[in-house]
């Protein structure tokens, strides 16, 4: 008789097939990082809609799907740049399938003791800060929680190879922003890649990052892992766009951990894949910290989009805000989870969390959950929670001017969404995400034209 | 160009309006007065379209055209302005994709070209010059985080740049200091013309001074009990509207 369990999927299987090849890349601590992630993956195994963490998203693409490892793909400069994010002026770094493309990354002059690179190259100079972080800050090890879920980050440490690098020296800014683009191209039949982020800001510096992950073609899943480490009084602005191919899977994990005074501002846009899964974790390590999450999801069809965000306030007088929109059409799903862990000795802690939805479809569902748990007495927690239609008064407004209903309908639909992209504060990279909102839009919600603007 | 006739309406089972005869010829400045809510700005909602109000007998036609009969939009595109006594907040869309947008619409239904965007430019910064307002306010979102004088100027504003035929303004002056009143005025008389009617809704007389009504109405209770020229407005404000019901009480 066959037992199906003692089939192993494909991300499983692989790895026997790459370990070989993996053990070639970086230090010896990576090795023992990856057999370390493996044997918890193998253990754990795939999460089930059983699995606390993931009641709302079925996961049985990726137990039946095939995904091979994934190799280079050639995209050119051109086809980059007809991108979405193609015209983003910034240091940018790319990679295609999870390889480093230098020629499609941009080479700037940087002030002194700055990286920005694939880890590969940052290790020769960099080493003991890549060693020290890496794995270090995504760990749910220790931290308050009964239904930590951490499969998906061992899943990719098992696979470390490459990704980018980004180290700022104490109390330096950063003029330009940083572009940090992951392009998936699976011509070939389904593949699975791992990006890997490590973004290091020492004391006092400062600098904006642009995240991207993108689909060019076919089906694949992408498991991908950012850690972000803020010094004290370090200042982060990190928009994570996310627009994977429509058959896709993305699944990413955001661990960021904040020093005293520092000041971390997360832009969270996903436009999904056929599964989209973003989990944001914030781990608050000293006082007088200042968080801000801002979310905005849109998925039509079949999408599934599940965020989960949780910040954990581990020392007084923190300051969180968050705000999670989420637009649903045609018989998308979306999943929103904010858990805020205030710990025993957090007091003074200010915490504040909304989210909100809007269904365009009796046929969208959203599940919502905000997560509180308070073990301090002398806090600051709200939340709040919105489904809903447009405001009446709104839609009558825009109305009042001549704008026909449907149309109107349309336009508070994208400002809905659009009061999130106001946050980014890098001009070029908020208008042109703006734009992308529009155009994902713009078919099903009739949008007047925004050419010339 | 308005010719509303014996007008009832009501919200849920409450009957607000109770037979309001109004006729608004082109050329024409119109005020309405009244106190706290008696129907004013329910027969300004009437006019423009709002939902939520059932019309239960009457008529509001604009150039023959039975406004009841159309969509709010199909309203401004016939000529249609409502100047809102509370102007929405409409966070993420910016003044001018909004004035865009709104403008197009209402050139195509008219049958006529949309501007270019270089065209919808020089025409709104010129109506910004016209507002006294300033050029950022146009990459702002739509009323958000404006002060409650910055709303009613841009409600002018955008009269201004749609260029309405029939411009209904309820209770533009409150909130205004006086040298917004003046600008605002300014702005409204910019729109005065053979052609063009205005119907000013307010409890003070104040704004009259600035934009001079050819006739007062008073509404009370849901029925216009009193018309006359201007100087029925300086007699409102010297007596009060106690003198209106003392009047309508000793007919009675
Ligand atoms: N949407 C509504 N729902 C219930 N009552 C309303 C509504 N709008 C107006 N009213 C009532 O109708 C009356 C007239 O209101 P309104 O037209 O706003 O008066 P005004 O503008 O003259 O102050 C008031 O008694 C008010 O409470
Ligand atoms: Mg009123």
């Amino acid at each position: 008789m066959i037992d199906l369990k003692s089939t192993p999927h494909s991300l499983i299987e692989n790895f026997s097939l790459m370990k070989g090849l993996l053990s070639t890349y970086g230090p010896d601590s990576f090795q023992v990082l990856r057999e370390q992630a493996f044997r918890s993956f193998s253990e754990f195994g795939l999460p089930t809609t059983k699995d606390e963490e993931f009641k709302y998203l079925s996961l049985k693409a990726l137990e039946d799907g095939r995904f091979a490892p994934a190799y280079g793909a050639t995209i050119d400069r051109y086809q980059v740049e007809q991108t979405a994010v193609g015209q983003v002026d910034a240091i940018t770094v790319t990679f295609v399938n999870g390889e480093y493309a230098p020629e499609l990354s941009s080479a700037h002059l940087l002030p002194k003791g700055v990286f920005i690179g694939s880890i590969r190259d940052g290790l020769a100079a960099h080493e003991g800060s890549i060693v020290r972080h890496l794995g270090e800050i995504a760990t749910l090890k220790g931290k308050l929680g009964t239904t930590n879920d951490e499969r998906f980050v061992y899943l990719n440490t098992a696979y470390l190879t490459d990704g980018a690098f980004v180290y700022l020296p104490k109390g330096v800014s950063l003029e330009l922003p940083v572009h940090i683009l992951y392009l998936t191209s699976a011509d070939h039949g389904p593949l699975v890649s791992f990006p890997r982020t490590l973004i290091v800001l020492e004391e006092n510096s400062d600098a904006k990052v642009l995240e991207t992950y993108l689909g060019i073609e076919g089906v694949y899943f992408t498991n991908a892992v950012t850690e972000v480490f803020l010094g004290e009084s370090a200042i982060l602005e990190h928009t994570r766009f996310q627009d994977e191919q429509i058959e896709s899977v993305h699944i990413g994990v955001n661990a960021v951990h904040q020093g005293a005074d520092s000041i971390y501002t997360s832009n969270n846009v996903t436009f999904g894949a056929r599964i989209a899964r973003n989990d944001v974790n914030v781990w608050l390590d000293g006082e007088h910290t200042e968080t801000w999450l801002n979310g905005a999801s849109v998925g039509f069809g079949h999408q599934a989009i599940d965020n989960h965000t949780r910040i954990d306030h581990a020392k007084p007088n923190c300051n969180s805000f968050e705000v999670y929109k989420t637009i649903l059409g045609d018989h998308a799903l979306g999943v929103f989870n904010g858990k805020i862990f205030v710990y025993e000795d957090a007091q003074k802690t200010d915490a504040k969390q909304t989210n909100k939805a809007i269904l365009l479809s009796p046929t969208a569902t959203i599940n919502t959950k905000p997560q509180l748990e308070i073990f301090a007495d002398d806090v600051k927690c709200t939340h709040g929670a919105t489904i809903g239609q447009l405001r009446e008064e709104s839609l009558f407004y825009l109305q009042s001017r001549g704008i026909p209903k449907p149309e109107a309908q349309g336009l508070l639909v994208y400002a809905f969404a659009a009061e999130v992209l106001e946050k980014i504060t890098i001009p070029t990279v908020r208008d042109i995400l703006e734009k992308a909102l529009f155009e994902k839009l713009k078919e099903s919600q009739k949008l007047p034209d925004q050419d010339g603007e | 160009m308005l010719e509303i006739k014996n007008l009832h309406a009501r919200v849920e089972d409450k009957e607000i309006l109770r037979g309001i005869d109004l006729s608004v010829k082109a050329g024409e400045t119109h005020a309405i007065m009244g106190p706290n809510g008696s129907g004013k700005s329910t027969l300004a909602s009437v006019i423009a379209g709002k939902s939520g109000y059932e019309v239960t007998s009457g008529s509001v036609e604009l150039n023959g055209l039975d406004l009841l009969e159309m969509e709010p939009a199909e309203r401004a595109a016939a000529g249609v302005f409502l100047a809102f006594q509370y102007p929405v907040e409409i966070p993420g869309v910016t003044n001018t994709y909004f004035l865009r947008a709104a403008l197009n619409n209402i050139r195509r239904s008219r049958g006529e070209h949309e501007l270019s965007m270089s065209d919808f430019m020089k025409h709104i910064k010129s109506k910004v010059l016209l507002m006294d307002m300033e050029n950022s306010l146009l990459s702002r979102s739509v009323n958000e985080g404006f002060s409650g004088g910055e709303k009613k100027r841009n409600e002018i504003f955008q009269m201004a740049v749609l260029e309405p035929s029939l411009a209904v303004l309820d209770e533009t002056d409150s909130g205004l200091d006086i040298d917004a009143l003046k600008v605002v005025a300014n702005g409204v008389n910019a729109l005065r013309s053979p052609d063009r009617a205005i119907v000013v809704v307010t409890h003070y007389q104040r704004l009259l001074n600035y934009i001079v009504p050819d006739y007062v109405h008073i509404l009370m209770d849901g029925r216009i009990v009193k018309s006359g020229g201007k100087e029925l407005a300086f007699e409102l404000e010297e007596k009060g509207y106690g003198f209106v019901e003392e009047e309508l009480a000793s007919k009675a």
